[in-house]
């Protein structure tokens, strides 16, 4: 299927090259110069962009596609995430949609011919109440309904399923059981970079780096072109996929979005030997916030929740992460002596209703991919897929039809928590 | 161990109870930008600019007065906080 990849990954090939020593090993993509016009430029070299760019050229067979970034690829979330992969989401328009990426994950790495190491090592939500299980419950319900794999466990059950939990009767925090999703999981964040990139530059997408657009052309209903550092580009069509961005995106194009920027808080500790093998989610306000898995190479990777303010300075407030480590503490006390290795926070994309944005902005030609909040990661597949078919045909595909811009204008919100027009609960 | 003293942002400072610990405030929301007309833009539209943010806060855990912070969200230097009250009469 993919014999335009070179080098094409296969046992023979490590065979071959180890006979040939290094000069057997050829960089992933091709660095290419900015053309002066495109069918379709996309401005934003993260897993959205990239991903876009692949499922176009594959799918669509467009022939000339740019991926415009400013800085270089994977340097944004898609290198600085926590990895987790799932579709435990209780409204439609979010579990089909998850859920057509958690397929694509799946099969990602024999797509891609590039090991993204999809771990489906099951995400378990745990309840810190007997009020939480029928939520969790309904949920589960709502998944199954749609033949997405859900299993609601009580204590004795989470206990053979996540022997390391603390259940004792001192902890901390109460549990009181999980809504697990099996299927969920990890895959290795900066390998979907690489392997996207790679095969979008086999097929001749142009990646160019160090590329920051400045301003936008147009003639009529139609951009025609942008304006970037490194001199003008046509362009067919446009998408903005660029988290953490949008908001200059909107002001470009003169268009206000109901998104603000945010930061996340993650870290990950020193590598131990292995400890847990799920994603635990404990999502329990006035207790504590966490999720927490064990990466490959043994560190524990942990995140909670957003800063709760905007900001874009990156250095994300000590009590939070405070109350992330006593959250971790109170599930695994084991982890008292372990040392965190590194911490950073980053860019979110927070919408006024918990959901994605994928619509056509201000002209008929030019296509936004953002808002994706704190899941933009595990979208990255079916986003792509999307928003590349999106492109192609010129109508929204039905998996991401709810995401469109004017749900907030007609009160059609998939606020999938439920506590109103806000990015964080306050 | 103390945290490093690298972030701008630390303290704000409440017009009845001076410099406090940020842990003590809540954020509310942003306002919409000065443009919005319609209900739906004063609900959902935000000025996401780089180099300003207009946003009421409460000293919840504290006197509980809501404030009107000008801030950077970039650099994270606080530009006025001023009491909400004040501010709209």
């Amino acid at each position: 299927m993919s014999a335009a990849f070179e080098p094409r990954f296969s046992a023979l090939a490590l065979v071959r090259a180890r006979m040939q020593g290094a000069a057997a090993w050829r960089p992933l993509w091709a660095k290419r110069p900015l053309r002066e016009a495109y069918d379709v430029v996309i401005v934003g070299g993260g897993g959205h962009g990239l991903a876009t760019a692949y499922y176009l050229a594959r799918e669509h067979r467009v022939g000339r596609i740019a991926v415009l970034e400013k800085s270089r690829i994977g340097y944004g979330n898609v290198g600085r995430n926590t990895t987790i992969v799932r579709s435990n989401y209780l409204l439609p328009e979010n579990h089909y949609f998850y859920e057509d990426s958690v397929r694509r994950w799946e099969g990602l790495s024999r797509e891609l011919n590039f090991n993204v190491m999809y771990s489906p090592r099951g995400v378990v939500d745990l309840a810190a109440s007997d009020d939480d299980m029928p939520v969790l419950a309904r949920r589960g319900n709502a998944m199954r309904l749609a033949g997405i794999d859900a299993e609601l466990m009580d204590l004795h059950a989470l206990k053979r399923f996540v022997p390391e939990l603390d259940l004792g009767h001192r902890r901390r925090f109460p549990i009181t059981g999980a809504l697990v999703q099996r299927r969920g999981g990890t895959v290795r964040h900066d390998a979907v970079v690489w392997g996207y990139a790679r095969a979008a530059s086999a097929l001749g997408v142009d990646i160019i780096e160090d590329c920051e657009v400045t301003g936008l052309e147009a003639a009529g209903e139609s951009a025609t072109a942008l304006q970037t550092s490194r001199g003008r580009v046509q362009a067919g069509r446009i998408v903005f996929a660029t988290a953490g961005h949008t908001g200059m995106i909107g002001s470009m194009l003169g268009v206000p979005l109901p998104i603000e920027t945010h930061l996340l808080q993650a870290m990950v500790s020193e590598p131990i030997k292995p400890l847990l093998n799920t994603v635990l989610v404990y999502v329990t306000p006035g207790h504590g916030e966490i999720y927490i898995s064990q990466s490959d190479r043994g560190g524990l990777v942990m995140g909670g929740r957003l800063d709760a303010f905007p900001s874009r300075t990156q250095e994300g407030q000590w009590y939070r992460l405070e109350d992330v480590v006593q959250a971790g503490l109170a599930l695994l006390p084991q982890m008292a002596g372990v040392r965190i290795l590194r911490h950073w926070a980053g860019l979110n994309d927070m919408t006024m209703d918990g959901s994605p944005i994928m619509d056509r902005i201000r002209y008929d030609n030019v296509f936004l991919n953002a808002g994706w909040c704190y899941g933009g990661f595990k979208a990255i597949p079916a986003s792509g897929a999307a928003c590349a078919r999106f492109v192609a045909s010129g109508t929204a595909p039905d998996l991401v039809r709810g995401f469109a811009l004017s749900r907030f204008a007609t009160g059609h919100i998939l606020d999938e928590p439920g506590f109103g027009p806000f990015p964080v609960r306050l | 161990m103390n945290p490093p003293d690298t972030s701008a942002l630390r303290t704000l400072a409440c017009p009845y109870c001076g410099p406090r610990e940020l842990e003590e405030f809540t954020f509310r929301k942003t306002l919409p930008p000065p443009s919005s007309a319609t209900p739906y833009a004063r609900i959902y539209e935000r000025v996401d600019s780089l180099t300003q943010s207009l946003e009421h806060w409460q000293h919840l855990r504290g006197c509980r007065a809501w404030l009107l912070v000008n801030r950077n969200p970039s650099s994270g230097a606080v530009v006025s906080v001023r009491l909400l009250s004040a501010a709209e009469s």
